[in-house]
């Protein structure tokens, strides 16, 4: 009976589970509207600059090992702070995307397949950065490439961009268009 | 009335098989069998089966044995067409995004060895409580394992989608809704009546089932041919304050 008891409880939580699902997926159903309003800025230049391994380089060289090691922590952490942000950007363009994918036009169409394409590849990118970053705090010594995750934010920006400019033709998107 | 061979039994064992016929009729003429052909076979199966077992439990003449050995075929086919449609279902929530597609069929393909072994060592403990009808005790012991790797493949599904935020489109979600509950459900009580639970209450496991079952269906017809609500189809641009944000830093990179 022990058995059945844990697999009872087993069944019993796969159901909340799927449960909790199926009641989240009504809620974002209903609530697609002001979704783009959750993506939050990014300053790529920094995290690029907490990435680049010849900084890592220059600060082993110059600090001694114990004082080294908490400064890569410290950028470490704030590394993961990024990449939190990168994946739940993405996630909030996946939905984006696949709301765009509902309407008729078939450039608009593919520029919302492409988003949402890039999107999953950087949040499963970006799910594994983190599980190096993490396994890095652990060992601070240890190197790891983050890299890829930069440019696929890049790639995504374009993605996301491109869609922009084809259910607003009216407002082109310029690079220049800043001040 | 929650005793077996009640009106209520009666009911709860036809009624849903019949519901299903219905639905896999109405898919057909509906043109979802494209987009869900496992899915049609699947309710013709399973309602089939189960009114094949229906008939098999009522008519005098079929023996004890033999309605077991109907069962037990019936499980095997059964639990073939189940992971068939787990397949149709991950292929249509993943199938069209390569990023997820493959990382998804290798994680699937390792949870599945994983639940096959973990169903594998809990029917080596289930105990064969009618050394008399092992057959009995045996089908039990299939049910568990079945519903044990169905409901796991299942909640991997949900979880991975979630995590992803992947949407469903409304039919795929009635599916594996209806499917999830079902598997969850099957699961407890199949455990309790392998593990030699409820002996003399197993008539009220039994209800349950079926109720689930019923449940399951309407889910299936509500999700499969209600018209659903269309979401901002139009009204889903990306937000220009966004697009500005994503312009800054891209411009920063260009002056680098």
């Amino acid at each position: 009976m022990n058995l059945a008891f844990v697999l009872v409880i087993a069944a019993v939580l796969a159901l909340a589970t799927i449960l909790s699902v199926a009641v989240t997926r009504s809620f974002q159903v209903r609530g697609s509207g002001g979704l783009s309003g959750t993506i939050r800025p990014i300053d790529v230049e920094a995290f690029r600059n907490l990435i680049n391994p010849d900084e890592d380089e220059y600060l082993r060289r110059r600090l001694p090992p114990g004082q080294f090691r908490v400064v890569r922590r410290e950028r470490l952490r704030a590394m993961a702070a990024y990449i939190h942000v990168v994946a739940s950007n993405a996630a909030v363009l996946v939905r984006v995307g696949q709301a765009a994918l509902a309407t008729g036009d078939a450039r608009v169409a593919d520029a919302a397949h492409d988003l949402v394409n890039d999107a999953l590849l950087l949040r499963r990118n970006a799910t594994v950065a983190l599980a190096r970053i993490y396994l890095a705090l652990a060992w601070p010594n240890s190197g790891f490439a983050a890299v890829p995750v930069v440019e696929r934010y890049e790639r995504l920006s374009g993605a996301a961009m491109l869609l922009g400019r084809l259910q607003n033709p009216a407002v082109p998107v310029r690079l220049s268009a800043l001040p | 009335m929650l005793q077996a061979h009640s009106l209520l039994w009666h009911y709860l064992w036809v009624a849903p098989n019949v519901l299903l016929l219905i639905l896999a009729a109405l898919i057909w003429r509906r043109e979802l069998r494209k987009q869900f052909p496992v899915f049609l076979i699947f309710a013709v199966v399973i309602a089939i089966e189960q009114l094949v077992l229906y008939a098999a439990d009522v008519i005098p003449a079929v023996s004890g044995p033999t309605f077991w050995r109907v069962f037990w075929a019936g499980l095997l086919v059964e639990a073939l067409v189940k992971f068939a449609l787990i397949g149709e279902l991950f292929g249509s929530v993943f199938g069209q995004y390569d990023s997820v597609a493959n990382l998804g069929r290798k994680v699937i393909r390792g949870v599945g060895i994983a639940l096959v072994l973990v169903a594998t060592i809990a029917a080596a403990f289930a105990p064969v409580d009618n050394p008399r009808f092992t057959v009995i005790s045996h089908a039990h012991i299939l049910d568990q394992t079945i519903y044990l790797i169905e409901c796991g493949l299942l909640l991997f599904i949900f979880l991975f989608a979630a995590y992803f935020k992947l949407g469903w489109n409304n039919a795929s979600f009635g599916i594996a809704l209806g499917l999830g509950i079902s598997a969850c459900v099957h699961l407890a009580t199949w455990a309790v009546m392998a593990n030699g639970g409820m002996m003399d209450k197993r008539h009220l496991l039994d209800f349950l089932n079926m109720a689930t079952y019923h449940v399951c269906v309407l889910i299936w017809f509500y999700y499969l041919l209600l018209p659903q609500k269309v979401v901002t189809k139009s009204a889903v641009p990306l937000p220009e304050h966004s697009l500005a944000v994503w312009n800054q830093e891209l411009e920063r990179l260009l002056h680098q």
